[in-house]
């Protein structure tokens, strides 16, 4: 009895492991199949070019992350990281010293945040309506801030944020890792996280039990506004300049990636590190893609094709275990 | 009055793992008769409905329709065949107008149902409230209609197939007097049109006012059926009861002479009135009321979960402001949910993250959790509850409803609890698990923990508390104590006429 009851928690556990691990195997295929067919794929400035390159989108996910989990949605991001590039890069431009313009645009979209947070509390309009119209509504003052022209950047040491290396590792790529780390401790080990699981999981029930519900809400989406506004800094670093025109549908890209990391749409469920490979998952295709050749309109087939893909495996892995 | 029988239900029986729900039971039901059926709960009422209603079927037995067997496979047979439910929980859809509701299962259309025919739709509802004496603006938003004519909107969409049997279950907890009277009017109307009604409540009042027979289930068999003029009060309790044991383990020197949590003039409009009581260190106070007494609006206010009008709390002779979840859980007050699934859990997240739901504060160093004290918390609550749990990792939903209703109670145990408020604490769940949970209680009292235990099975209060509040009506409306009351007298008290 008591070895059965053992045994099944070891079966259970391994059932479990290969759930949570599908993807990084599938992952990991693609990778080595890469490594075979495309010539360059495998080598450390490839590698670290798809880090960079997913960097500034992967900020955005890992936000998603916890929005989605928390049961909400943030659709303002895409345009909320062209919005935060013009707005540092026109703050600099209007002789504001560079730290504090960044300090100023991560403070704004932070504030930005806390208003979606606000809407949701206060007055139970879903996140979906309020960052649909933030999302216009930033695009909207992106082109103002910029009059529809790419305001450039004259500080030259500011490039060193979106193209530099740091003991040979691309800046951004580092500012992802730690993003990365914060978060994936934040949602694993803190009360905080903890409390995300449950009001995503289910609200009702999380305030019976004396979570601060409200509060959790609004630091959600503070926190998601101000990894926009970091994405958005280092993506005016990488270009020079304000452009209002960057980073469409990285949203739609970023939600991608936590749906591909497993995180289930109706709360409660996912973890950080999914999304991690959701994300490099992502990098791998495109730029596995791009070395193969692959015409960019069929990039983007495969890429919906592949978020589908993703889904099922996550879905059958799902009602498996259960 | 015709007698002839228009449904019967014949020798029925159902059993469900571990138990047997319906031990043959014989009824007949006639035409245009208003037929009550009244039992404790689990005594098998329920099943009985599902199974004229076609949602579950018996293990044997039969069901006939003016004498012809029928086979009721789901729901949609039992309706194919004339018979209809209106269920506790409402079914409309709040958004669409009456008469959408009413007809939604066959809307009226040309070119072969590819156009809604609202002319007729509106003229159909309205011509159906109209026989129904029913006065409703069919092409108002159920929205905004209030819970008496959504029952009635209800009934009468059940209506519409024009069935010869209506199941009505509880159709009044929810409605006020007036509203009840205009229910009513509504039923005799159906009667004197010959429909079967199976009208299932616990108001004997109600019952006399409205119903011909009365049926009593007890342990899955037919006590028997009596004529609603010899269904005093007393003779109901004493089918349902039967010859009752009571007298229970609970230790009566736990309780301490120091008041613990003192209500004085809760109200809330509409739920509760003018409800004051006190709370001694060490007591499990009982209330006892039918479904709608407010019994349960009355714990959630005090839990902070739910605002009141009116009223104060005092905790220890401290009178509590600002009452909130948070408040109240920091002052030692926890809720164990009515509805543990929908209120007491997170589904999706293990057992070990439910049971720390309410206290990861005090389990963690500035917001950071401690997964080994996590881990120790969770598995001593698994030693000390008994809770069946393999793999405390695994999702809450996995465990069964006893091993889930003590992951509730853990999460209340692990913020050091002063006052526990226990909300139907046993429903759903087998008997070694309720008796573990009794015991727990007993542990909790002889440390000076107190609980409010509301139930609506009597003899469970019976066995478990040191005294029992009687709820009526969002008023209270007596105290006993349960070693001079019997099961019968209990009840009786929950239904007399206030």
């Amino acid at each position: 009895m008591n070895l059965s009851g053992k045994q099944n928690h070891i079966s259970a556990g391994i059932r479990r492991w290969l759930a949570s691990s599908m993807m990084d195997l599938i992952l990991l295929l693609i990778c080595l199949a890469l490594a075979l067919k495309a010539p360059n794929f495998l080598t450390l400035d490839n590698l670290l070019n798809i880090l960079r390159s997913i960097s500034m989108l992967g900020l955005l996910a890992f936000g998603m992350t916890m929005v989605i989990i928390a049961r909400e949605i943030d659709l303002s991001v895409g345009s909320g990281v062209a919005f935060a590039c013009c707005l540092v890069a026109r703050l600099m431009a209007e002789g504001v010293p560079p730290v504090i313009s960044m300090a100023l645009t991560v403070m704004i979209l932070f504030g930005c945040g806390l208003f979606i947070g606000f809407m949701r509390v206060s007055f139970s309009v879903p996140s979906f309506i309020t960052t649909l119209a933030l999302f216009t509504g930033y695009k909207g003052l992106a082109l103002m801030l910029t009059g529809g022209f790419p305001v450039a950047i004259n500080v030259s040491w500011y490039y060193y944020l979106g193209s530099g290396y740091l003991l040979g590792i691309p800046v951004p790529a580092i500012i992802f890792t730690l993003a990365f780390a914060v978060i994936y401790f934040i949602m694993k080990y803190t009360t905080f996280g903890g409390a995300i699981y449950a009001i995503g999981g289910n609200d009702e029930a999380a305030r019976l039990s004396g979570i601060n519900v409200p509060f959790i809400r609004y630091m959600v989406f503070g926190i998601m506004g101000a990894l926009t506004a970091v994405s958005g800094i280092l993506l005016s670093s990488r270009i020079m300049s304000g452009t209002p025109t960057v980073a469409q549908q990285w949203e739609l890209d970023a939600i991608a990636a936590v749906i591909i990391g497993g995180t289930s749409f109706s709360g409660g469920v996912g973890t950080v590190r999914g999304t991690l490979v959701g994300i490099i998952f992502i990098g791998v295709i495109v730029n596995g893609m791009t070395l193969l050749n692959v015409g960019i309109y069929f990039q983007y087939i495969v890429r919906g094709g592949l978020i589908l893909a993703a889904v099922m495996v996550n879905r059958i892995q799902e009602l498996r275990t259960r | 009055m015709a007698a002839e029988p228009n449904l019967e239900v014949i020798e029925v029986r159902k059993t469900y793992p571990g138990t047997v729900a319906l031990k043959g039971v014989s009824l007949s039901f006639a035409k245009g008769e208003v037929h009550a059926l009244i039992g404790k709960n689990g005594a098998g009422k329920s099943t009985l409905v599902k199974i004229i209603s076609g949602a579950v079927q018996p293990d044997s037995g039969s069901i006939q329709l003016r004498g012809s067997p029928i086979e009721l496979k789901s729901p949609r047979d039992a309706g194919r065949n004339g018979i209809a439910t209106v269920y506790q929980e409402l079914s409309l859809i709040p958004d669409l107008s009456v008469a959408h509701n009413m007809l939604l299962a066959d809307l009226p259309s040309r070119l072969r149902g590819f156009i809604i025919d609202w002319k007729r739709v509106y003229d159909r509802a309205a011509e159906l409230l109209n026989s129904l004496d029913i006065n409703l603006d069919v092409k108002q938003a159920v929205r905004k209609l209030g819970v008496a004519s959504r029952q009635m909107v209800e009934i009468a969409k059940a209506m519409a197939a024009s069935p010869s049997v209506l199941l009505l279950d509880e159709p009044t907890s929810a409605l006020a007097r007036q509203e009840t009277e205009t229910l009513f009017r509504v039923i005799r109307t159906l009667s004197e049109k010959g429909v079967s009604i199976i009208y299932i409540s616990h108001r004997l009042q109600e019952l006399r006012q409205i119903a011909q027979k009365v049926s009593v289930l007890r342990d899955g068999e037919l006590i028997g059926t009596i004529r609603i003029d010899d269904a005093s009060p007393n003779a109901v309790a004493e089918m349902m009861f039967g010859e009752a044991c009571h007298g229970g383990i609970r230790n009566p020197s736990a309780v301490h002479e120091n008041p613990h949590m003192e209500v004085h003039g809760l109200s809330r409009s509409g739920r509760f009135n003018d409800i004051s009581f006190t709370l001694m260190k060490g007591e499990i106070l009982g209330i006892a009321g039918l479904l709608g007494s407010g019994r349960t609006e009355l714990l959630r206010a005090i839990s902070g979960a739910d605002p009141f009008d009116s009223g104060q709390i005092r905790i220890d002779g401290i009178q509590v402001d600002n009452i909130s979840v948070r408040k109240m859980k920091q002052l030692g007050v926890g809720l164990l949910p009515e509805n543990r699934q929908e209120e007491g859990l997170v589904l999706p997240l293990s057992t070990c993250d439910n049971a720390v739901l309410a206290s990861m504060k005090r389990h963690s160093w500035h917001g950071v959790l401690s997964q080994q004290r996590k881990m120790s918390v969770v598995q001593d609550n698994i030693r000390d509850l008994q809770i069946a749990a393999n793999d405390p990792a695994a999702p809450v939903s996995s465990l069964s409803g006893g091993n889930q209703q003590k992951v509730v109670i853990a999460k209340w145990l692990n913020t050091i609890p002063q006052v526990l408020l226990c909300d139907e604490p046993t429903r759903g769940i087998d008997i070694l698990a309720r008796q573990q949970i009794f015991q727990l209680l007993y542990q909790l009292s002889a440390k000076g923990i107190s609980t409010i235990f509301v139930s609506s099975e009597l003899e469970e209060l019976l066995e478990v508390c040191h005294r029992i509040l009687i709820m009526q009506a969002g008023r209270i409306t007596a105290e006993v104590m349960p070693a001079e009351t019997t099961p019968q007298q209990l009840f009786e008290m929950c239904i007399a006429a206030s």
